[in-house]
């Protein structure tokens, strides 16, 4: 026993004066956290954050590292698991910050995580990029938080004016998950905006369901005999299978029309014919894109398997927005407080950013204006571009 | 198994106050050579935070550095600190003997609060960690009182604890803060920090009113009736706050004052062991297990069975209130969602791990889930294997749980340890 004791101790002492690591000076590295949903609810979510994370940090290290203000930096990530739970988010935030040195931090990507996890980088005074996050709360108030995706205020109106102009149509129903932030939110205002379009009483069911519930039939029944023309349900992709096949054995024939959160690889996948043809809107289509865009779902397509989802590509956007400041912010101090400040600054005088979902500027609250894009989902089972609407 | 035994031969010695000095000798080695001069030799990045769990995991190479930092920085200052200190504190700690206990006590817990401070404070991470494990132990506790004290099997805490939380919020925005809910202040904000134990208690009070709603109804019957209505309680609660608007709904309710520093929850979490402990080892609490063991039999020893299992009841459900008002002012944002099957799994986690009917096994419990939920993050996906194959390894070898049934003895614990070096028998 004690033999195996001595023995350990030496080897270890000998593996650490050897080490590469021992006596090394400290360097300035520039770390980016990524505080993503690895595991619990949305794990695809997480998956595609991690993948375009990955992606970028390739790219950097294949140009020998980012440059700033002509001297190169490694560049390094930092990736967090948040388990899709707020205290955790906080707490990767917290550790990323104040452990590891983070320059800028991306995600969290759902709002419950957003908003709390937000509190803390503006506290600590770090750049914090939320791509996926549409809750007003997650930028309110915080000069230090940004995000990299529309929000639901300006996504509503979009559907609601493409609804009219395409269909023409002037009554509506309404399927939502009132347990959820996002689709009540949503929900909300696509009410709000199509009632001043058609007048009140134009919404002609308004009906509601709880998370996890996969029987809709009495909703989808009212909604059949309402007379409504068009059906709303901004849902995630694993309801609206349900929804869909579901309201189409119910004799429901009028078009089904969803959100962003609709734009999920497995939808089509869950979903099968039933989904042909259905409208959506959301932050890019990757069937039939061009240019900067086309490369990148090729490449993620090349790597991984699959047609990156609207969350890889705004985690994309946001990494890039991250990097543009970074190397707007002129040179690095070293001192980590004065860098995050600088880059900072830098971000909000990004004007007019190439992204490869839209042209992105950021208003004073830290939310982009950019277009939002209607998609269809084509006879292939594919994402098209189908138009675009612009603030 | 000879070095273990030589181990705790030569460090039997050393009395509470001795390992106090030994940590806090090697808190102060961080604090002023962590980052510059030991953890910069060792080639790590910074101070490693959770003992070097978390770098270890990530990166392998980094795995000598920690564990060197660990040894250098932890091990050999505390044990040779304590070995070698315990010739005077062992007098001192017998000094501290002869005071009454409860004051020996009161000291021994300043020193480990101070000691705990000066640690956590070298990192917010770790204020933010050991902020939330303190919660955890009020939770813990508290439903130990049900579930373990009373041998009922209660699945409502994620409500009492959303309760407290929410009833907390409103009342910290509305007094305290300017928000767009509730508008202006009603109260100067500099007078938060000393209102905010009242709007802790009426968080508390609110969540013991609301375990009535369980209590009245259940506590008619026996066995597995109130699981099942309190698991409908936590629901209600949660698509009860999930449809009210005007607290947020499901988008949750955020921008409450920061007004649980890290001294304040411990205080509360001293406060709720303390309390509990004094319930659970008063008259009631002896007659809440005679119920717990045969209810007939404690019906007929003039046990006022329903009045018991009641208050004990509504006991549980007010600390859980308190641990909610302070959950919600860590995070200083809820919303419903947290307070769910998850949450509950958690706390059933934490309770049945540490130990049943024992309040040094609900802390042990809500610590080593806690840290271990924290210090295998890096693993992701794993992290959720293992955690559950030891809870069913606790379950096979320790069906109660790691510490059950027992107390750990104060007196004991405090005293100096050189007399049965002399050869008095202990």
């Amino acid at each position: 026993m004690r033999k195996i004791a001595v023995l350990t101790v030496v080897a270890f002492s000998v593996a650490m004066l050897f080490s590469s690591l021992a006596f090394a000076a400290r360097k300035t590295i520039i770390k980016i956290g990524i505080n993503a949903p690895l595991t619990g609810d949305i794990p695809k979510v997480g998956e595609g954050t991690k993948y375009a994370a990955q992606m970028w940090l390739e790219d950097i290290e294949k140009a020998g590292g980012l440059e700033v203000g002509g001297k190169k930096y490694d560049v390094e990530l930092v990736i967090e698991d948040n388990e899709s739970k707020a205290e955790s988010a906080v707490k990767a935030n917290t550790k990323m910050i104040s452990q590891d040195d983070v320059l800028a931090i991306i995600g969290p990507q759902s709002s419950k995580q957003a908003v709390p996890a937000g509190e803390v980088a503006n506290k600590y005074k770090t750049v914090m990029i939320s791509p996926w996050s549409t809750n007003p709360d997650t930028t309110l108030d915080r000069p230090y938080v940004f995000r990299g995706c529309f929000l639901d205020p300006f996504q509503g109106p979009v559907v609601a004016n493409f609804i009219t102009d395409e269909f023409g149509f002037t009554k509506a129903a309404v399927l939502y998950d009132v347990a959820s932030d996002y689709p009540k939110g949503l929900a909300e205002v696509f009410k709000d905006a199509w009632e001043a379009k058609h007048g009140a009483g134009s919404v002609v069911a308004y009906e509601s369901f709880t998370t996890k519930d996969t029987d809709f039939s009495s909703q989808l029944t009212k909604i059949v005999k309402s007379g409504a023309q068009v059906l709303f349900t901004p849902q995630y992709y694993n309801e609206v299978p349900l929804i869909v096949s579901q309201a189409k054995n119910l004799g429901w024939e009028g078009p089904i029309v969803g959100s962003d959160s609709w734009g999920s690889a497995e939808l089509v996948e869950l979903c099968g014919e039933a989904c042909y043809g259905l409208f959506f809107s959301s932050h890019y289509a990757a069937a039939g894109a061009k240019g900067a865009t086309k490369a990148f779902i090729d490449r993620y397509e090349k790597t991984y398997g699959y047609t990156p989802d609207d969350v890889a590509a705004l985690t994309w956007d946001s990494l890039q927005l991250a990097q543009q400041a970074i190397q707007d912010a002129g040179k690095l101090t070293g001192r980590i407080e004065k860098d995050r400040e600088a880059v900072r600054d830098a971000l909000t005088r990004i004007e007019d950013f190439d992204g490869i979902t839209g042209k992105m500027t950021f208003t004073e609250e830290g939310d982009p204006i950019k277009c939002a894009v209607i998609v269809k989902i084509n006879n292939q089972g594919e994402f098209e571009f189908y138009g675009s609407s612009c603030p | 198994m000879g070095i273990a035994k030589k181990f705790q031969q030569v460090f039997s010695t050393v009395p509470m106050l001795g390992w106090f000095l030994g940590i806090l000798t090697a808190v102060l080695i961080e604090y002023f050579w962590g980052y510059d001069y030991i953890s910069y030799y060792l080639g790590l990045p910074k101070i490693p935070v959770l003992f070097g769990a978390l770098i270890m995991l990530k990166e392998p190479m980094m795995i000598p550095g920690a564990l060197a930092y660990d040894l250098i920085v932890y091990v050999i200052p505390v044990l040779a600190v304590a070995k070698l200190s315990s010739v005077f504190t062992n007098p001192g700690a017998a000094l501290l003997e002869k005071l009454p206990l409860w004051l020996s006590a009161v000291i021994h817990l300043v020193c480990f609060y101070a000691i705990l401070h000066l640690w956590a404070g070298i990192n917010d991470y770790r204020v933010l960690v050991v902020k939330l494990t303190l919660v955890s132990i009020i939770l813990t506790v508290s439903v130990n009182v049900i579930n373990g004290y009373q041998g009922e099997f209660s699945c409502s805490h994620p409500g009492f604890m959303a309760l407290g939380a929410y009833v907390s919020s409103i009342l910290t925005l509305v007094l305290f803060t300017n928000d767009k809910i509730f508008g202006t202040a009603l109260l100067p904000p500099s007078l938060g920090p000393y209102l905010f134990p009242l709007v802790l208690v009426a968080g508390g009070a609110a969540a013991a009113i609301g375990s009535l709603a369980v209590a009245i109804p259940s506590f008619r019957t026996r066995g597995d009736y109130l699981a099942i209505i309190s698991l409908a309680f936590m629901f209600i609660v949660k698509s009860a706050v999930e449809n009210l608007n005007f607290i947020g709904g499901a988008r949750g309710m955020g921008g409450q004052p920061d007004l649980a520093p890290l001294p304040v929850i411990f205080f509360w979490t001293l406060l709720c062991i303390w309390v509990i402990h004094n319930f659970v080892t008063s008259i009631l609490g002896k007659a809440l297990n005679t119920v717990r063991d045969d209810e007939a039999a404690a019906e007929s020893m003039t046990v006022k069975t329903r009045k018991t299992k009641m208050t004990a009841f509504m006991f549980g459900a007010f600390w859980a209130g308190i641990a909610g008002g302070l959950f919600a002012h860590v995070l200083t944002y809820i919303n419903p969602g947290m307070f769910s099957i998850n949450r509950l799994a958690e706390i059933l986690a934490m309770v049945y791990f540490g130990g049943l009917n024992s309040i040094v096994g609900s802390i042990v419990g809500a610590v080593s889930i806690n840290v271990l939920g924290e210090a295998l993050r890096p693993l992701e996906l794993f992290k959720w294997i293992i955690i559950p194959l030891i809870l069913i390894f606790v379950m096979i070898f320790r069906p109660y749980g790691l510490i059950s049934f027992t107390e750990i003895n104060a007196k004991k614990l405090l005293e100096a340890k050189h007399k049965r070096q002399q050869g008095v028998s202990p």
